[in-house]
C-alpha cells in the first residue's frame, strides 16, 4: 500500500437531481488532495446522493464535477450495507479478493500473493481466519470489516464511504476510524458521510456541512457552529410543494476527467 | 282474360326463375372432417356443397373450434360425423351453433372393433366399412333433398354406386396382392394405432408404438417391448403417419433394424393436389405403401414403393 | 433381478436409453450453473415463462419456412431472446420489477403465438414437432444439446465472476467498470439456448424441470455457488437414471417420471438436508462450537 499523490475533486456550481427536485442544490468546493472530510447534514440533505453524483452515477443538471486524472475506476466505493445481498452463498474470502479486481480483470484468478494480501487486509480489519465463513453469516460489524478489507486490498487514492458507522458496535468503530487514519497518512483523500457529530469533531479535520444547499465547506471546527447546524436543520425541514423553478444560471453539464 | 290473370301470369313468369333456382341451391352439408368431407362429395356431385371442419392434414383430437364453424353448422342442412367417439367435441359444438339439421352417424351398421375397453373409431379404413358409409350417406342425402328433386336424387344413387363399385374394385385388387406375401411376413408397426380396421380386413398383424389417441406419452418399458418384439418376430417396416410424433417411430425402428417404409394416412387426407388428397387416392397410397414394404423382394428401401396409379379415381368436383 | 439387471443392464441393451442418459447427462452439466444462478437471482420462474415465450418465433418460421426443425428452433430462440431482453431493459430503465416485465412480455408473446397459428387456420400441434420426448432423442437432438452444453460452460467459466457480483453487489461491479448489464444479457441468452435445446431434445416439463428442481434441491446440501452447481448436477444426472429406470421397470411415462423423482428429492431434501431444510429449523443440534 504505498502513498499515492492524488488529484482533487472540484465541483463547480453541481446540481444533483431526483426527477425535478434538486437533492443537491448549487453546490461548489474543491475536496483537496489528501484530505479527510466528513459530510454531514440532516436526513434528506443530500449526502448519498452527492457520494452517487461523484462516483459519476448521476450526471449534474447543472455545473461539473472534476476527478482526478486517473479516471472513475481509481475511486473506492463503500455503498451502505442495504444495497448488498447478503443471503447470497459467497464466503468472505470471495468478497474481500474482488478488491484485486483493477489488477485482475474479469476472469484471471488470484495467485498465491494475492491471497496472501487478502489474508493480511482481513487480518488488518482484526478478523483474521474468518476467511471460509459465508457472509451470511456474519454480523452487521464483522461485515462491515469485511467491506473495509476490499477497499484496503483496492488500494484506490480517493476513497468514499457512506455512513461508514452504522449499525456497527464501537469495537469495530474504534478500529475502522484507525483504518482512516491509516489511509489519510498515506495521502489518500478520504470523504465519509457521517452522522455522529462527535465522533467528526474528535477525527475529522475538515466538514463539508450539506442541507440540500452547502451550508459550509472547511475546517471542522468553523463548520460545525451552532448557527450553522440550525441553518441546516431549517433548510432540510423546509419542503414546498409548488416550490418556484430555480433561476441561477446553468452551465453545461458534464462530468470531466481530465484536472 | 281480365287484367288479373295477366298480371298473375305476369308475376309468376317473374317469380318462376326465383323459384327454379331455390331449387337448384345446391345442399349444404357440414361434415366432420376431411375423408368424409370427400365421401359426402363424391356421392353427392352438384347437388351439394360439403364443408370439412376439420381441414386436410389437421388433427381431429386436437381441433377448437371457431365462431365460423358454428356458423356453418347453424346454415347446414345436414351434418355429418363419424361416430364411435371420434369427435368428442361435436355434440356441444351442434348443440351451441343451434342448428337444426339432421346429424348423420357414417359409421351406423358396421361391425365395431374393440381395442382394450374401447370402441376403435377409425373404421373408415376398412374398404368395406366405407361401402357401409357411403350407402348411410346415400340415404341421407336423398332424404334430406326431400322428395322435390327426384332428378337429383336418381343422380346420388347413381353416383353412390359407381363409386362403391370403385371402392369394392379396389378391395379386390389389394386384396389380390396381398395373397402373394405369406401371412407370417405380414408384420407392421405403426406410430398410430388407426390401422386396425384395415388390418383385420387384410389380414396384416399391425403393432403401435403409441396408444390409438394422440394423448398419452410412452414409457421405457413400452419402447424396450416394442423393439425386443420387432427383433424378435423381425418385423419388416415401420410406418409414420401424418399426424403424430415421426422422431420416436424412427428412433425405434433405427435400433430394431427395421426400415423406415414410408407415410400412411390416418385420420386425414392431404392438401388438395397431393397424393392422397380423396378418400380414394389415400386408400390406394395406403395399399400400395403397405405392399411395397411387404415385399417379397429383398429390396425394402422406400422408394421401391410403385408408384400409385389410382385405378379407377374419381375426379374430385 | 441382481443389482446389475436392475441399475445398469437396460442401458447396455437398449441404445435409446443410453442417449436418454447422455441427453440428461449433457444437458444437468449446463443446467446446473445455469439453474443455480436462476434461484440465486430469484427468477425461478423464468424457465416456465421462456416456455411459452418462444411461441411467436416458432409460428412466424413455421408461417415463413414450413414445418422446419431447424428454422422453428431458430425462430423460437429469437422469440424467447426477444422477450427476455425486453424484460429486462424494462425493469433496467424503468421502475418496474424484472418478474413483472417478464410475466407482461411472455403473455404478450404467448397470446400472439396463439393468434398467429389459428390465423393460418390449420390446427397442426406446432409445439409437437418443436417439442421432443426424452425416448426418442436422435443425432441431431443429441449433437444440439450437447453443443449448447458445452459452449454454455465456456462462457460461465470465462464471466462467472462478473456474474456474481453483478448478482449480490452490483454497485462494486458498477464501481470498477465491469459491464453488469452485459453479462446479464448474456446469461440470458445462455438460458434461453439452454431451454430451446431442452426442450427439443426432451420436451417442455423435463427441460424446466431438470434446470429448477436439482438447483433448489441443492440449497438444502450445499452453499458457495460452485458446489451448488455440482450437486445440482448431480441431483439432475442421478433424478435421469433413476426416472428412466422407473420408467423402464414400472412402464411409467419418462418425462414426469424423472421430473417427479427430482421432486421426490427435493421433498427430501427440504426435510432432511443439512442446510436450510426443516430437520435443521426444529430440530436443534446437540452441540456446538466454544467460539
Amino acid at each position: 500500500m504505498s502513498a499515492v499523490a492524488p488529484g482533487a475533486i472540484t465541483l463547480e456550481n453541481v446540481t444533483l437531481c431526483h426527477r425535478d427536485r434538486p437533492a443537491v442544490h448549487h453546490l461548489s468546493g474543491r475536496f483537496e488532495p489528501g484530505s479527510l472530510t466528513a459530510i454531514v447534514g440532516p436526513n434528506g440533505a443530500g449526502k448519498s446522493t452527492l457520494l452517487a453524483g461523484l462516483m459519476g452515477r448521476i450526471a449534474p443538471s447543472t455545473g461539473r464535477i472534476r476527478l482526478p486524472a486517473d479516471g472513475a475506476g481509481h475511486i473506492a466505493y463503500l455503498p451502505q450495507q442495504a444495497d448488498i445481498d447478503r443471503g447470497f452463498p459467497v464466503s468472505v474470502a470471495d468478497v474481500v479478493m474482488l478488491g484485486h479486481w483493477r489488477r485482475l480483470g474479469a476472469w484471471r484468478a488470484g495467485g498465491a500473493a494475492q491471497r496472501a494480501q487478502a489474508l493480511d487486509a482481513l487480518a488488518a480489519v482484526g478478523l483474521a481466519g474468518m476467511q471460509r465463513r459465508v457472509i451470511g453469516e456474519l454480523s452487521a460489524g464483522q461485515f462491515q470489516r469485511v467491506l473495509f478489507a476490499r477497499l484496503l486490498l483496492q488500494d484506490a487514492p480517493v476513497i468514499l464511504l457512506d455512513e461508514p458507522f452504522n449499525a456497527v458496535d464501537e469495537r469495530t468503530t474504534a478500529d475502522l476510524l484507525a483504518l482512516l487514519h491509516r489511509w489519510h497518512r498515506e495521502g489518500r483523500t478520504v470523504v465519509a458521510v457521517l452522522h455522529d457529530l462527535a465522533m467528526v469533531r474528535a477525527h475529522f479535520p475538515r466538514t463539508l456541512l450539506l442541507a440540500r444547499e452547502p451550508i459550509a465547506w472547511g475546517a471542522t471546527a468553523e463548520v460545525l457552529l451552532p448557527a450553522h447546524l440550525q441553518r441546516a436543520r431549517l433548510q432540510a425541514e423546509h419542503w414546498e410543494a409548488q416550490a418556484p423553478w430555480c433561476a441561477v444560471p446553468d452551465q453545461p453539464a458534464a462530468t470531466m476527467r481530465a484536472a | 282474360m281480365n287484367l288479373l290473370h295477366r298480371r298473375h301470369l305476369l308475376l309468376g313468369a317473374l317469380a318462376l326463375p326465383a323459384f327454379v333456382q331455390a331449387q337448384d341451391a345446391p345442399l349444404q352439408v357440414v361434415a366432420s372432417f376431411s375423408l368424409l368431407a370427400d365421401m359426402v362429395a363424391q356421392v353427392g356431385g352438384p347437388a351439394v356443397q360439403v364443408h370439412a371442419l376439420v381441414g386436410p392434414d389437421a388433427d381431429a383430437h386436437a381441433f377448437t373450434p371457431a365462431p365460423a364453424d358454428a356458423q356453418r353448422l347453424a346454415k347446414a342442412g345436414l351434418i355429418v360425423v363419424n361416430g364411435l367417439g371420434f369427435e368428442g367435441w361435436i355434440d356441444r359444438l351442434v348443440k351451441a351453433s343451434g342448428s337444426k339439421a339432421p346429424v348423420l352417424v357414417a359409421s351406423s351398421g358396421i361391425t365395431l372393433r374393440r381395442v382394450a375397453g374401447h370402441t376403435d373409431p377409425h373404421a373408415w379404413q376398412s374398404l368395406v366399412a366405407a361401402q357401409r358409409y357411403v350407402e348411410n350417406i346415400r340415404a341421407a342425402l336423398v332424404a334430406a333433398l326431400g322428395t322435390t328433386r327426384p332428378a337429383q336424387a336418381a343422380a346420388i344413387d347413381a353416383r353412390a354406386k359407381a363409386y362403391t363399385a370403385q371402392l369394392a374394385a379396389l378391395d379386390t385388387s389389394v386384396r389380390a396382392r396381398l395373397a402373394a406375401i405369406p401371412p407370417a411376413q405380414r408384420r407392421i408397426v405403426t406410430s398410430h394405432d388407426a390401422f386396425g380396421y384395415l388390418a383385420d380386413a387384410w389380414g396384416l398383424e399391425m403393432r403401435a408404438a403409441q396408444g390409438w389417441t394422440s394423448a398419452g406419452e410412452p414409457s421405457a418399458a413400452d419402447v424396450a417391448r416394442l423393439i425386443r418384439q420387432l427383433k424378435a418376430q423381425q418385423a419388416r417396416a415401420l410406418f409414420v403417419e401424418n399426424i403424430s410424433d415421426p422422431r420416436l417411430v424412427e428412433r425405434i425402428a433405427r435400433e430394431a433394424g427395421a426400415s423406415v417404409g414410408g407415410t400412411l394416412y390416418s385420420d386425414a387426407l392431404s392438401p388438395p393436389g397431393t397424393r392422397a388428397d380423396s378418400y380414394l387416392k389415400l386408400m390406394t397410397h395406403n395399399a400400395d405403401t403397405l405392399l411395397a414394404a411387404l415385399a417379397p423382394a429383398p429390396a425394402l428401401a422406400p422408394a421401391a414403393a410403385p408408384t400409385a396409379a389410382p385405378t379407377a379415381d374419381n375426379s374430385r368436383r | 433381478m441382481t443389482v446389475y439387471d436392475a441399475l445398469v443392464q437396460p442401458f447396455v441393451e437398449f441404445g435409446f436409453m443410453r442417449r436418454a442418459l447422455v441427453a440428461c447427462l449433457a444437458l444437468g452439466l449446463s443446467c446446473g450453473p445455469v439453474g443455480t444462478l436462476l434461484v440465486l437471482r430469484r427468477m425461478s420462474l423464468a424457465g416456465d415463462a421462456m416456455a411459452h415465450a418462444l411461441l411467436p418465433g416458432a409460428a412466424v418460421a413455421f408461417l415463413l419456412v414450413g414445418l422446419s426443425l431447424p428454422a422453428m428452433s431458430l425462430g423460437a430462440f429469437i422469440a424467447a431472446l426477444a422477450v427476455a431482453a425486453l424484460a429486462g431493459g424494462v425493469a433496467r430503465f424503468t421502475a418496474q420489477r424484472e418478474d413483472a416485465s417478464l410475466a407482461g412480455f411472455y403473455l404478450i408473446a404467448l397470446a400472439a403465438g396463439v393468434m398467429l397459428i389459428s390465423l393460418r387456420g390449420n390446427s397442426v400441434d406446432l409445439m409437437r414437432v418443436l417439442f421432443g420426448s426424452i425416448l426418442a432423442v436422435d443425432d441431431a437432438a443429441l449433437l444440439l444439446v450437447a453443443g449448447v452444453a458445452s459452449a454454455s460452460l465456456l462462457v460461465l467459466a470465462l464471466v462467472w465472476r462478473p456474474l456474481l457480483v453483478e448478482c449480490f453487489d452490483p454497485n462494486f461491479l458498477r464501481a470498477v467498470g465491469g459491464r453488469g448489464a452485459l453479462h446479464h444479457q448474456l446469461f440470458l441468452v445462455l438460458l434461453v439456448a439452454n431451454l430451446v435445446a431442452g426442450f427439443q431434445a426432451l420436451g417442455t416439463l423435463m427441460a424446466v424441470g431438470l434446470l429448477m428442481l436439482p438447483a433448489i434441491a441443492a440449497r438444502c446440501w450445499a452453499h458457495g455457488v460452485g458446489r451448488l452447481s455440482v450437486v445440482a448436477f448431480g441431483i439432475a444426472t442421478a433424478c435421469g437414471w433413476g426416472g428412466l429406470l422407473l420408467s423402464y421397470h414400472f412402464g411409467l411415462p419418462s418425462g414426469p417420471a424423472i421430473v417427479l423423482l427430482a421432486g421426490g428429492v427435493y421433498l427430501v431434501s427440504l426435510a432432511v438436508g443439512p442446510r436450510d431444510s426443516l430437520r435443521a429449523r426444529f430440530i436443534t443440534a446437540h452441540r456446538h462450537r466454544t467460539a
